[in-house]
């Protein structure tokens, strides 16, 4: 009888409750990428993966690349005609060139070596293509769950002439490592990356903005010291550079300017001179060829989709309208970077 | 003659209009019913699902929970274990412990974590870490610990499993998140192979992403490439629970929660009733992101080594006191 009692009186509770809410159920991926009705033509080749399988925007029609390999991580030459990409294997990844279609593919980085299986991801080209700053955890000492060694990533580059890669950036142990490195477009001899690490009393997660020259190895940092900015995307006159500042809960997009030459310490951080763009949880900016727009993946209504958001830098720098959306509740990868060609 | 040969037959005759409207009124309230239990069994089923009886010598909870209609403080203690696949019974240290305090006064939920190697006096067990009272006693010797040490009346516990944690998050269709590091780990306990004891490796980019269940337990889970080791873990598991409850915000509840309940079967133990829960899952629905406070006691610890040469965390018990005055007022126990 008590039994009976509860029962109903759950009922009743769970009747007054689907009074109460009438938002139907959370978001689920579709399986595909879905265009908005009032389609957003993309000028030139934008590239973006959703479920680890690449896909190329141009105009309003949508390409599907790669059938059957899961990629992460697409680049593009300055020319629009070469590709790379990391292709993602059992618990290992290896960076793979190709043309602008995917075809005439080469593999230029191992997936395994004397210290086991490896990662490598990020690729990113010179202004000619002759060198692929990338991310990968060689050289890392072998690990094992009674002797943890750490494995965290590093920035190498590939020399297209050689074929060899060679490490330019040791990363921290017990970090993660870098992420992001991108070469400044017009500066053969400058990078840029994020520098993960740990900062604060008592210590907490920081992301620095990382500022590099090549021929020097000298580097300084664009962000404070307990900043949270990432995924640095130069724009293509090398003048300005988009970033995430993460605070409060919240990825922002924004926009500062970049030194015309690399020069020692500056001061105040360049970064506390960015003009946000745009708010939300925002990731992967990456500028259009022209430099006069920013794509990146946004969440909204519980998705990541595809946003291209016009911008001037011409005097202050300023978006130029409301970012339109490319994509609609396809659940694009948000941790994949968006690349964009003539 | 008699042509047809057959008179003074009564007609058949049906039940009369009010006798259908009754019958009609039954077999309505008999589907309702039905449709009620087929609805709430799994519910119930699941929260049915709770810790054993105190074991001898451990407190009984300080406080019953505040009536439904009051305004009072409610704190739930939220553990978290390995795969429980792999040990005996409740034979399983506690990864997470995160006091959820729901303020209903002031709209606010505070999310305090608790380092699992913190040194402290577990009721009839004596000194040692604090994940070792859900371990000797499941949750009501856990709900002692806190209570004893802390002061924090804890009115339930939910204890959640691995796969738990990994349906919750698929079943909400993935929680977003601000990864804060890059999540490298080649010796990530895998519980999800044959035997329960391999490895894998994992790889999370940072920065913003959506993670499905899989990926969120990884992300909570790893500790290996993480300086901040436990602390780092309390941060990221409060991130994901903060993005969960954002997920659910837009779900229908009502329709959701026999699926929830399913999928949980034997993944989660607890004392919350229905009621409870539905009053909890209305209440966190409306919050926003300022209104949920996160808390770590982690400023006011420092590494050392007990007595049997474990790794520990010592605790500057005047200063966590004085924070936990400042996060719980006087709500805490005398």
């Amino acid at each position: 009888m008590k039994r009976a009692r509860r029962v109903i009186t759950l009922a009743a509770v769970a009747l007054f409750v689907t009074g109460c809410t009438s938002n139907g159920a959370a978001p689920h991926d579709p399986g595909k990428v879905v265009l908005p009705g009032k389609q957003v033509a993309v000028a030139g080749k934008l590239y973006a993966t959703k479920g680890r399988s690449l896909y190329r925007f141009s105009g309003t029609h949508v390409t599907p690349l790669l059938a059957g390999m899961k990629v992460k991580d697409p680049a593009v030459s300055a020319d629009g005609a070469r590709l790379a990409f990391a292709q993602l294997q059992e618990q290992r990844s290896s960076i793979v060139l190709s043309d602008r279609d995917g075809k005439s593919r080469q593999t230029i980085t191992p997936v395994s070596g004397p210290e086991g299986a490896l990662w490598a991801f990020a690729p990113s080209f010179s202004a000619d293509a002759q060198q692929v700053v990338y991310l990968t955890d060689r050289g890392k000492q072998a690990s094992s769950p009674r002797d943890l060694k750490p494995n965290d990533l590093g920035v190498w580059v590939y020399e297209a002439a050689t074929g060899q890669s060679h490490r330019m950036v040791a990363p921290v142990g017990y970090t993660g490592g870098d992420s992001d490195p991108t070469f400044r477009p017009g500066a053969g001899d400058q990078l840029i990356y994020t520098t993960y690490l740990y900062g604060g009393v008592p210590l907490q997660p920081v992301a620095r903005l990382t500022w590099m020259s090549t021929r020097t190895e000298a580097n300084v940092y664009l962000s404070p010291e307990l900043a949270r900015d990432f995924q640095p995307a130069v724009s293509p006159d090398g003048r300005f550079l988009a970033f995430i500042h993460a605070d409060s809960g919240r990825d922002d997009l924004y926009v500062m300017p970049l030194g015309a030459s690399f020069s020692g310490v500056p001061r105040p951080y360049p970064t506390e001179a960015g003009v946000r763009v745009q708010s939300g949880m925002v990731s992967q900016p990456v500028w259009s060829p022209d430099g006069r727009a920013i794509a990146f993946l946004m969440l909204a209504r519980g998705s990541f989709d595809l946003f291209v958001l016009p911008v001037t830098t011409t005097g202050t720098v300023r978006a130029r309208s409301v970012a339109q959306p490319v994509t609609h509740g396809s659940f694009l990868d948000a941790d994949s970077r968006l690349a964009w060609s003539a | 003659m008699n042509q047809s040969g057959v008179t003074g037959v009564p007609r058949a005759t049906g039940p009369s209009r009010p006798q259908w409207i009754a019958i009609s009124a039954v077999l309505v309230c008999l589907a309702l019913i039905i449709g009620g239990l087929i609805y709430l069994l799994p519910v119930l089923s699941l929260l049915g699902n709770r810790d054993p009886a105190l074991g001898r010598g451990v407190p009984a909870p300080a406080h019953a929970p505040p009536p439904l209609d009051s305004k009072q403080r409610i704190n739930i203690l939220l553990l978290g274990s390995d795969d429980d696949q792999k040990f005996q019974g409740d034979a399983l240290l506690s990864q997470t412990m995160i006091v959820v305090s729901v303020d209903p006064a002031h709209h606010q939920v505070t999310l305090l974590s608790l380092p699992r190697d913190l040194w402290v006096d577990i009721p009839a067990h004596g000194k040692a870490k604090i994940d070792l009272a859900y371990a000797r006693g499941g949750a009501p010797l856990a709900r002692a610990t806190v209570e004893r040490v802390f002061k924090i009346p804890i009115h339930y516990y939910a204890w959640v499993g691995l796969k738990g944690l990994v349906r919750v998050v698929d079943r909400a269709g993935g929680v977003d998140v601000d990864v804060l590091h890059p999540v490298l780990d080649d010796n990530y306990p895998n519980d999800f192979s044959d035997s329960g004891y391999g490895t894998e490796r994992v790889y999370l980019a940072a920065g913003p992403q959506h993670l499905d269940g899989r990926h969120a337990l990884q992300y909570v889970r790893s500790r290996h490439g993480d300086l901040l080791s436990d602390f780092g873990r309390s941060i990221r598991q409060q991130q994901v629970l903060l993005a969960l409850q954002q997920r659910t915000e837009g779900m229908d509840l009502v329709t959701a929660l026999p699926s929830f309940a399913r999928d949980l079967n034997g993944h989660v133990k607890t004392d919350l009733d229905l009621v409870r829960v539905t009053q909890l899952g209305l209440f966190m629905r409306g919050l926003r992101a300022a209104d949920v406070r996160q808390a770590f006691i982690t400023p006011y610890v420092r590494d050392s080594t007990s007595p049997d040469g474990q790794q520990i965390l010592l605790a500057d018990w005047p200063a966590v006191n004085r924070y936990l005055r400042q996060l719980f007022g006087g709500d805490l126990l005398p």
